[in-house]
């Protein structure tokens, strides 16, 4: 337990980062190329928390964040650096309890994701968007909530849940089987639980 | 390889300006409308920032940025137009739809917010280069380790998108369909992003070696090829902002809100 938030800092660290910024870009990209309703832009920050730990995972998402906001214009997704440090975290300490080691683990550390987007998206779209948050069916409940006369924030948290949630555990299952695929010998540089032994 | 940077090689004054002078823009412009809250200030800020781009040879840069945003901000306009809670006098109608004055009012404070956003940072990001922009950040002292894994996204992404349309190549070529239903697409998801995912991760066990090789942990203190500082002029337009922001807390004191 007292390894939860351990983080190892050296070169490969630094190395992995960068790597599940690029995996982050590629998830959108190819979700826009095959036209599917979903994000999958967490799928490296999902990535950073499992290897890494809670605190690599956090500055995977919020540097994504940051960086792709300060380069290519995207002033949009710099708000939600929050969102993503928030998920980058959670999967993290879900990952250190030992959760995604088996298909039950990783639904549970899908939903815990998905909730802390939720909570952390849902005020963000409330201030700047005024509760939209651009994906068309999370708009569609969205507008629904509204013309069935709900609070704007019940609205934006229900536009934010049926999106985030499924969106999450999508990334989360495809991580768990990426992960299973990764050699030991990749692993075990972000291990912060095995011993060093010496010989003499 | 196609950079996804969206800097645009042009010397101009706003390309020579600081980076940071231009970040004290960007957040002058996005706090003094927040802070004294008339929408009149938006609009203040909308022309300064086209002032900058226009001025700066990049105005047909940004609508391609204005345009992806521009659902959003449809769908801000729908929802609220008709639905808003506080929605009470009739503006017009379109057809069996009925649009409302304080629901646009609302919707039309968000655009013009989410604009002046968009507009600022496309003042930064097409006129300052991502690399120059790390060596300025690095100057000033921020860690040359995270430093080279900012200069480091824009390297791999680039490497990243040849692998992956190798990989589309590839599973085409075994007869994988990469179009048609929503169920056939959402097939194709996996096979196509788990080969890159896995190849990069690997790729990262080798950069790391290369890296520590060549004294990347090392702690002496680096030195700079190219000193940036601060010129008189960026000074002076870095205060000149401070300055805005100060004059809208006055503001906001003084009139309330609205």
């Amino acid at each position: 337990m007292n390894h939860l938030f351990k983080t190892r800092l050296h070169a490969a660290t630094f190395v992995l980062i960068p790597a599940c910024i690029g995996i982050n870009y590629l998830g959108k990209l190819f979700a826009s190329v095959l036209k599917l309703p979903l994000w999958l832009d967490s799928i490296g920050t999902c990535i950073g928390g499992v290897l890494g730990g809670p605190i690599i995972g956090a500055v995977c998402g919020a540097a994504n964040n940051l960086i792709f906001g300060f380069t290519t214009g995207d002033s949009i997704t710099l708000i939600y650096a929050l969102t993503s440090l928030g998920i980058g975290a959670a999967v993290g300490i879900m990952a250190r309890l030992g959760h995604m080691e088996k298909l039950s683990g990783a639904i549970l550390t899908a939903v815990v994701a998905g909730l802390t987007a939720v909570v952390i998206s849902t005020p963000l779209n409330v201030i700047f968007w005024g509760g939209a948050t651009g994906n068309v069916w999370g708009d569609l409940v969205f507008g629904w909530s509204q013309s069935a006369g709900l609070p704007v924030l019940l609205g934006s948290f229900l536009d934010e849940l049926v999106v985030d949630v499924p969106d999450k555990l999508i990334t989360v299952l495809i991580v768990f089987a990426i992960m299973k695929g990764l050699p030991k010998k990749l692993t075990s540089l972000y291990d912060v639980n095995d011993e060093v032994e010496i010989l003499d | 390889m196609k950079s996804i940077s969206l800097y645009v090689d042009k010397d101009s004054y706003l390309t020579r300006l600081h980076p940071f002078a231009k970040m004290v823009y960007i957040l002058a412009a996005i706090s003094v409308p927040f802070i004294g809250g008339a929408l009149w200030m938006y609009g203040l800020f909308l022309v300064i920032s086209l002032g900058f781009l226009i001025s700066g040879g990049i105005l047909k840069k940004v609508f391609p940025l204005i345009a992806f945003s521009f659902t959003i901000l449809i769908t801000i306009f729908l929802i609220h137009g008709l639905f808003n809670k506080e929605n009470e006098t009739l503006l017009f109608r379109i057809g069996a739809l009925a649009f409302y004055r304080e629901g646009l009012l609302y919707a039309s404070r968000i655009g013009l917010n989410i604009l002046n956003m968009l507009l600022a940072f496309a003042a930064f990001v097409l006129t300052t280069k991502p690399a120059d922009l790390v060596d300025d950040l690095e100057q000033m002292g921020f860690s040359p380790r995270f430093g080279y894994m900012i200069t480091s996204v824009f390297q791999i992404i680039p490497q990243m998108m040849g692998t992956m349309n190798t990989i589309l190549d590839a599973q085409r070529s075994r007869g994988m369909e990469t179009e048609g239903s929503l169920i056939t697409r959402a097939k194709a998801f996996i096979p196509l992003i788990s080969p890159v995912v896995s190849s990069s991760l690997i790729n990262t066990r080798e950069r790391a070696i290369a890296l520590e090789v060549r004294g990347f942990g090392s702690k002496t203190k680096k030195t700079f090829l190219r000193e940036h500082r601060l010129s008189g002029g960026d000074k002076g337009f870095m205060f000149l902002m401070a300055l805005l922001i100060a004059a809208s807390v006055v503001w906001r004191i003084v009139y309330g809100i609205h």
